[in-house]
């Protein structure tokens, strides 16, 4: 328990820090959110309204405080720019961006985990050989470098795919899960995952290889071997069975950065992800709608390290958090 | 003796000619003044604005070798135009672009609003031109309703910033557009002087030549709002034009032609009658009557709940009522664009809708612009079906209206990358090119391999220039101003800044609007040798590498 509250206690520490970081980061920034209102027939008594209306005119600290109640009440204000509840706008765009980053990190670590058991087992071979330096390659591909070959090859030129967006033109549907779970949503949302999981699986692929090739040479492996296992049992349900406990940590901890979208990717594919609405606030310099959507992703990633901490607690009983141990 | 007297000669004349060598410099010293300041050129990031950016790189050289100090200054937008536009007192130059849009196919507004001392404290004469003899002839050309007198007064007002170069005038781009003319009738897209072929006409008229009867365009830029009384951005008056309807609209000639109104008559200089088209309704089935159209007009006059569009009834005294279908609007003086800048402008909205909506406004202190998408009810050609401005607007014929579009559906999609942008035009995943800020080669280089395609350019309404700040010496010398605008040659900017996409710019009133268009304005000669003798003849020197100011002027400014 006081492990726990430890946690806990550090968890909410860090998020104060973030929210603290964010209010002064986003007003010491160059440029006014006025400017998004100027027009010819705007009065300074105009802006000066709108100034007040935002709570623009109070000093710094009020400001402060006044954010840290309604953050505190679940309140993140209204959008300067889009003038909408920031609440609203994340939340519009949160079920398109996680069935983008959530299926690209599934996939990821799908074929992270696999090739990298396998890749591991066969360590040494010609197929390690060349598969290595593709995985390295493709890591460190700049993800709109990938992302404008496959639409090149798969939309421009073969036509296979769609050359962006969540949904072909003008289609309608009666709920966003019907778009959701619509065959031409998943068409769309081919390539966009692609361009991610090549992206991602290098992490999940060394990790996995790495950790593999540690465990092989652990006692209860050899013990499998000599009690005439086959090979298939003895990577599957001995070997790669531990190996996974630092992929899981991983796996737990990418899923806090899901929320944020994937700018890059979001902007390649024109998909309408919170990635893209982000990159708006900050250069709108939107503070209410840039602090709410990072904020989001403070909160789930310092809830994901969390949950990761606990995690790796209950999984492996060599680990204990406890100073008393 | 004959030889010591050579010598004696000899070294007084070198004395003398080393006093009077020496005894110069002091004098020479006192001929200029203190060397001018290091001048900063505000410009647009290169990835925002690649053309502009090297345009201010070009104008950086040009006034380097007349002996400046220059420094090019990337600022992204808000802070941009939070320098230029709320300090104005702090900035020297700034490079700057006028939009081309329907409204500005009457030259009043460019020569009006961007000029005249009025709007110099908060308006858009941000440069503070301040020039009583500009001021006369802007006013004039307003009150003026004799076309052919009107246009000797904008051509005045055309000569006077030629001759006062109170910003460099550069380019007027060429914009490029295209579309598929396997979908759509060639005969059926209308080219809009000054705007191209992304107009109401267009959407209106364009006839789909087979079964695709949805017209699917791009926008770089999310629509941020889809209101009749604020416009955010250009695709969202693209919208907003389609959903509601006015009084009146620019044609595709550019001049302004009744359109919800049956007949527009200019009883007297200062009264308009106007006539309602019978028969119009609503998206949602109601009447549009002549108390809808008086409270379109009245609306923006409430508190200043609409500021956006304030200016555009700034001109009504009245409005009344003068029968089932027609109202009287008496205007405080004379004014020549007054169908376009308020009949062709304000949007036509539902009383039944705006009265409790206007209310509310009225008990609050939000304006009209904290409801980016009030209820889309126009009576426009358009309705809307769909309204996610991050993703996609989708817009349905609307049967009822009086000159329905051919099209059934009007799809503007939401794609911010210029490389697919052109993958999905080639694939006919858009079928009209609406908006495109990529090299202008390529779409051209596109089109040949694609015979599918078609390229349609137009010379903007809209130009871009550097503007310099009055306000400040040394810009508040017209001899300095002119230097500075002449070394930069404009040929060069059109072919090295905008690679022949555009035309060299000198006047505040487009080519593409050809009957206002002074082509005296044109006759410009530029050059370093031009700019080095103006410079020379007012008085500047170059001392030590460095532009000095004429004789006895200190420098009292510090670079920003």
């Amino acid at each position: 328990m006081r492990f726990l509250a430890a946690r806990l206690a550090h968890s909410i520490f860090v998020l104060l820090a973030v929210v603290t970081l964010m209010f002064l980061m986003f007003r010491l920034m160059p440029g006014d959110p006025m400017a998004a209102y100027i027009s010819e027939a705007l009065s300074d008594e105009s802006r000066q309204s709108i100034r007040a209306q935002f709570g623009l005119d109070l000093p710094l600290w009020q400001q402060y405080f006044i954010y840290l109640a309604n953050v505190c009440q679940g309140e993140l204000g209204m959008s300067f720019f889009l003038k909408e509840p920031v609440w609203d706008i994340v939340m519009a765009a949160l079920p398109v961006t996680l069935a983008l980053t959530f299926s690209g990190l599934v996939l990821a670590y799908l074929f992270g985990v696999i090739a990298g058991a396998f890749l591991a087992w066969r360590r040494g071979s010609l197929v390690e050989g060349i598969s290595i330096p593709i995985v390295l390659a493709t890591r460190a591909a700049p993800e709109f470098w990938v992302g404008m070959i496959l639409l090149s090859v798969f939309a421009f030129s073969l036509g296979w795919f769609p050359s962006g967006g969540a949904a072909s033109p003008g289609s309608m549907y009666t709920s966003e899960w019907q778009r959701l779970l619509s065959l031409d949503f998943l068409h769309h949302l081919v390539l966009p995952v692609v361009t991610l999981a090549l992206y991602l699986q290098g992490l999940p692929l060394l990790l996995m290889r790495s950790t593999m090739l540690d465990v092989m040479h652990e006692e209860y492996v050899t013990m499998a071997r000599m009690k005439g296992l086959s090979t298939k049992r003895v990577v599957l349900n001995h070997a790669a069975r531990n190996a996974m406990l630092p992929v899981a940590t991983a796996f737990t901890l990418s899923l806090g950065q899901l929320v944020g979208g994937n700018v890059v990717i979001e902007m390649v594919f024109s998909w309408p992800g919170l990635g893209r609405i982000l990159v708006q606030a900050v250069s709108a310099s939107d503070y209410p709608l840039a602090q709410g959507a990072f904020l989001l992703v403070a909160f789930a990633l310092i809830s994901m390290n969390f949950v990761a901490d606990l995690f790796y607690a209950v999984l492996d009983p060599r680990v204990s958090h406890d100073r008393k141990a | 003796m004959q030889r010591d007297a050579t010598r004696r000669l000899f070294v007084s004349l070198s004395m003398l000619a080393t006093i009077a060598l020496y005894g110069n410099a002091p004098v020479q010293a006192q001929a200029s003044g203190d060397p001018i300041r290091k001048i900063v050129l505000i410009s647009w990031p290169q990835g925002v604005n690649p053309q502009a950016y090297q345009a201010s790189q070009l104008i950086a050289q040009n006034w380097r070798q007349l002996g400046l100090e220059v420094e090019v200054r990337s600022m992204p937008w808000p802070q941009h135009i939070q320098t230029v536009w709320n300090e104005r007192d702090k900035w020297d130059t700034t490079m700057w672009r006028m939009v081309g849009r329907p409204e500005r196919s009457d030259p009043d507004e460019v020569v009006y609003n961007n000029y005249h001392s009025t709007t110099a404290a908060t308006g858009f004469n941000f440069i503070g031109y301040l020039n009583p003899e500009y001021d006369k002839i802007a006013e004039e050309q307003r009150q003026t309703t004799d076309t052919a007198k009107r246009k000797a007064l904008i051509s005045q007002a055309q000569r006077l910033l030629d001759r006062d170069q109170p910003q460099a005038f550069l380019v007027y781009p060429t914009t490029m557009k295209a579309f598929n003319k396997n979908v759509w009738a060639e005969d059926s897209i209308v080219s809009q002087s000054g705007i191209g072929i992304r107009n109401f006409w267009t959407f209106v008229r364009a006839t789909p030549k087979g079964d695709q009867k949805q017209m699917v365009l791009n926008s770089a830029e999310p629509v941020v709002a889809v209101s009749p009384m604020y416009i955010a951005g250009s695709a969202s008056s693209w919208v907003t034009e389609l959903v509601w309807d006015r009084l009146a609209r620019v044609g595709p000639d550019g001049l302004p032609q009744p359109w919800a109104a049956e007949k527009i008559d200019w009883v007297s200089p200062t009264t308009v009658d106007v006539t309602l088209r019978a028969g119009m309704t609503w998206h949602d089935g109601k009447p549009v009557t002549i108390e809808d159209v008086i409270y379109s007009f009245e609306a923006p006059t409430m508190g200043n709940k609409v500021p956006m569009y304030k200016s555009a009834v700034a001109d009504i005294v009245k409005i009344e009522k003068t029968g089932e279908q027609r109202a009287r609007f008496t205007l405080k003086a004379p004014n020549a664009a007054f169908v376009t800048s308020s009949l062709s402008k304000i949007n036509l909205i539902p009383k039944h809708v705006w009265d409790p909506i206007m209310k509310d406004l009225m008990t609050k202190p939000e304006n009209a612009e904290a409801l980016p998408n009030p209820p889309a009810i126009g009576s426009g050609p358009f309705k809307m079906v769909r309204n996610k401005g991050q993703e996609e607007i989708v817009l349905d014929r609307f049967a009822g209206h009086f000159s329905a579009p051919k099209m059934e559906r009007w799809v503007l999609r939401i794609v911010p990358n210029p490389e697919a942008t052109l993958g999905m035009l080639r694939r006919n995943e858009i079928n009209f090119l609406a908006d495109y800020g990529g090299a202008p080669d390529v779409l051209e280089k596109l089109a040949k391999e694609a015979p599918q395609l078609k390229v349609m350019s137009e010379v903007d309404i809209g130009f871009e220039y550097a503007a310099f700040n009055l306000r400040r010496a040394p810009f508040n010398d017209v001899n300095f101003r002119r230097a500075l605008s002449m070394v930069v040659d404009r040929n060069v900017m059109v072919q090295a800044a905008w690679n022949g996409y555009a035309v060299a710019a000198n006047s505040q009133v487009s080519p593409a609007l050809k009957f206002w268009y002074d082509t005296d304005t044109t006759k410009i000669r530029t050059g370093l040798p031009v700019a080095k003798d103006i410079l020379d003849k007012a008085g500047y020197k170059v001392v030590g590498g460095k532009l000095s100011y004429p004789a006895g002027v200190k420098e009292t400014l510090k670079s920003n």
